[in-house]
């Protein structure tokens, strides 16, 4: 006899976002860098600012950062974000 | 026709641009204009804070981007208590021009914008109704978080050519769709279909239609109710699908008045099961149950309390993690990154020997009556053991205990961890004995817990040492030492286990306080 069950799982599976268009390049651009304040994280996104603006031109480098890795982050700091041309998100341990 | 002053938009003092008249809003008073979208879950969240507002002299107006229907709906659900009205074609929207909703503008009397919030901030929640000469409207323990971003306005996405909400999860609603049935073939086994598809890698019973409708009898809500949204990826845990979890993980009809609550819990927003389910940490949610709901489905605190010794917390616990994994997406080769993963994960759920211990219960310390059965949830490690079975005295015990709690998290990282420190009896029994109360017991073992500061080099940089600078120091034992905990609070004590054995647990924390997770106690509804 065929067994008939009850779905227990997620059926409303999340749809992903669509990546917006790639930058052509960094050179002129306003960057972001989010650190999510893991320990360690400002040292690797010093050096990766450094690098964005000696190396590879960057207009200017927008640092910020989150109170907690725990969670999302709040939404004055997404704020800030939204006026950058793109965003590295840092982690580090 | 009158004017009003609020017919313009201003930058500083100056009249920049004639906008779309806002319904309702009244010249010569204070005003608190909200930008929403009815599908967006921090709008939701926000929303209903304002309503503390509306009967005061300022005036507070929503303006939804969405169209009539859905605006009616969030509205009547979150019991909106100010005017809401729709922004047809996004035609204020534009003139305000919002980033991100929810958007609150603080207008004074001649219609000039004094000051703007985006998103869910209950600090900038409060300093709105500070504004206005008003109470503060968002409470720090609420359950919701201090702050949650919001969601792109309207009128900047691109694709929309007119408002309405997006397809997608509705994170409103109270009843989702009923749960699909799956109809196996004769040639497929139903364990071993079930195990590939919804277990936790051992075989679980097939949540027959038979099997789940007797589950959702013993509830008395709609198969259909949401009950909950469980992060990472916040499926909708409804009655049916909780029960259709249990049924699998082999739990008792009668257990589903404890899995409601506990569904609960682990989404309130304190708990972070979000960040509990995806770390790369060794965190396993650790059900703790009190009061009589333990004799009235046998869950067990005696002998063997962590292990496969009783069917109620086997199968809770194991309910529990496969709704977490099943609806919650928190799938162990997938979103959950534990570097090293945890036993409790299988299930974790431990009842508290009332009846051997010498203090009152756990959920009585943490507010609620002692006839109230009662869960816990805390984001633990794995149980370490301490063994003390020559020490006469209760405060050579509790000093034992102390040394395993200074090396939870690891043994230098102080102020970040809390603990559990589950008593064996015997343990309980002599503490008590030589006068401790529960509150000095905590109180001793955080004074006593410390690591000596000479093991802390500021050259070799190991974990713990980057936040020295914020330790207590004191004298422990004579020598120097940063205190372990950073308040007695950080300990909690709960007495299990046999009668025979000198053995007490201690179990670490992950990430604590508001930017980690914290400890959530929740009613069990009596039978």
């Amino acid at each position: 006899m065929a067994v008939t069950i009850v779905h227990p799982g997620n059926e409303n599976a999340p749809k992903a976002a669509e990546p917006p268009p790639r930058l052509a390049g960094v050179a002129g651009k306003r960057i972001g860098l989010l650190d999510i304040s893991k320990p360690g994280g400002s040292f690797f996104l010093d050096r990766l600012e450094e690098i964005l603006r000696t190396k590879y031109g960057a207009a200017e480098v927008v640092r910020a950062r989150k109170p907690t890795y725990t969670k999302n982050a709040p939404a004055q700091i997404i704020e800030r974000l939204r006026a950058v041309d793109a965003v590295i998100e840092g982690l580090a341990d | 026709m009158q004017t009003s002053p609020h017919l313009y938009l201003y930058k500083g003092m100056q009249q920049v641009e004639q906008i779309p008249a806002v319904p309702g809003l009244l010249p010569g008073k204070k005003a608190v204009l909200v930008f929403f979208e009815t599908d967006c879950p921090t709008c939701q969240l926000a929303l209903p804070y304002l309503s503390a507002l509306s009967a005061d002299s300022a005036q507070v107006i929503g303006l939804s981007q969405d169209d009539e229907a859905s605006t009616r709906e969030f509205v009547r659900q979150l019991k909106i208590a100010y005017p809401v009205e729709l922004d047809r074609e996004l035609k204020i929207t534009r003139a305000y021009n919002p980033e991100s909703v929810p958007a609150f503008y603080l207008l004074d009397e001649g219609g000039r914008v004094q000051s703007k919030l985006v998103g869910f901030d209950k600090e900038g929640l409060n300093d709105l109704a500070k504004a206005l000469g008003h109470a503060p409207i968002a409470s720090s323990d609420d359950g919701a978080p201090p702050f949650k971003p919001g969601c792109s306005s309207r009128h900047l996405e691109p694709q929309v050519q007119s408002a309405g909400p997006r397809d997608g999860i509705h994170f409103l609603r109270r009843v989702a769709e009923p749960a699909s049935r799956i109809t196996l073939k004769d040639d497929i086994d139903p364990f071993e279909y079930c195990r590939s598809k919804f277990g936790d890698a051992l075989p679980v019973i097939p949540p027959t239609v038979e099997r789940v409708e007797a589950m959702v009898r013993a509830v008395g809500l709609a198969p259909e109710s949401v009950i909950a949204r469980v992060p990472p990826v916040y499926g909708e845990a409804t009655v049916e699908k909780i029960a259709a979890n249990a049924v699998m993980a082999g739990c008792e009809p009668g257990m589903m008045r404890v899995l409601l609550p506990l569904v609960r819990a682990a989404c309130d927003e304190r708990f972070n099961i979000h960040g509990v389910q995806a770390t790369t940490h060794f965190a396993a949610p650790l059900v703790m149950i009190n009061g009589p709901v333990r004799e009235e489905l046998g869950f067990w605190s005696k002998q063997n309390v962590f292990s496969n010794v009783a069917r109620a917390n086997s199968s809770l616990g194991r309910a529990f993690q496969l709704i977490l994994l099943n609806i919650g997406g928190g799938r162990p080769d997938g979103i959950d990154m534990s570097a090293l993963g945890n036993p409790g994960k299988f299930s974790f759920c431990i009842a508290e020997n009332e009846e051997e211990s010498p203090w009152e219960p756990f959920h009585v310390t943490r507010g609620l009556g002692r006839e109230q059965s009662a869960l816990s949830l805390f984001a633990a490690e794995a149980p370490h053991g301490v063994s003390e079975h020559t020490a006469p005295h209760g405060r050579t015990v509790l000093e034992t205990i102390s040394f395993a709690l200074a090396t939870v998290w690891s043994y230098r990282m102080c102020l970040v961890p809390e603990a559990i420190v589950v008593l064996g009896p015997e343990h309980a029994k002599t503490i008590a004995r030589d006068g401790f109360s529960k509150g000095q017991a905590r109180q001793f073992l955080f004074e006593n817990t410390g690591v000596p500061v000479r093991y802390y080099s500021a050259t070799e940089r190991a974990e713990g040492t980057q936040l020295a600078a914020n330790y207590k120091e004191v004298t422990i034992r004579g020598e120097s030492c940063y205190q372990k905990f950073r308040s007695p609070e950080a300990i909690s004590i709960f007495v299990a286990g046999g009668t025979a054995g000198k053995f007490s647990a201690v179990i670490g924390s992950w990430a604590t306080g508001p930017a980690g997770s914290q400890m959530v106690t929740y009613p069990i509804p009596d039978k």
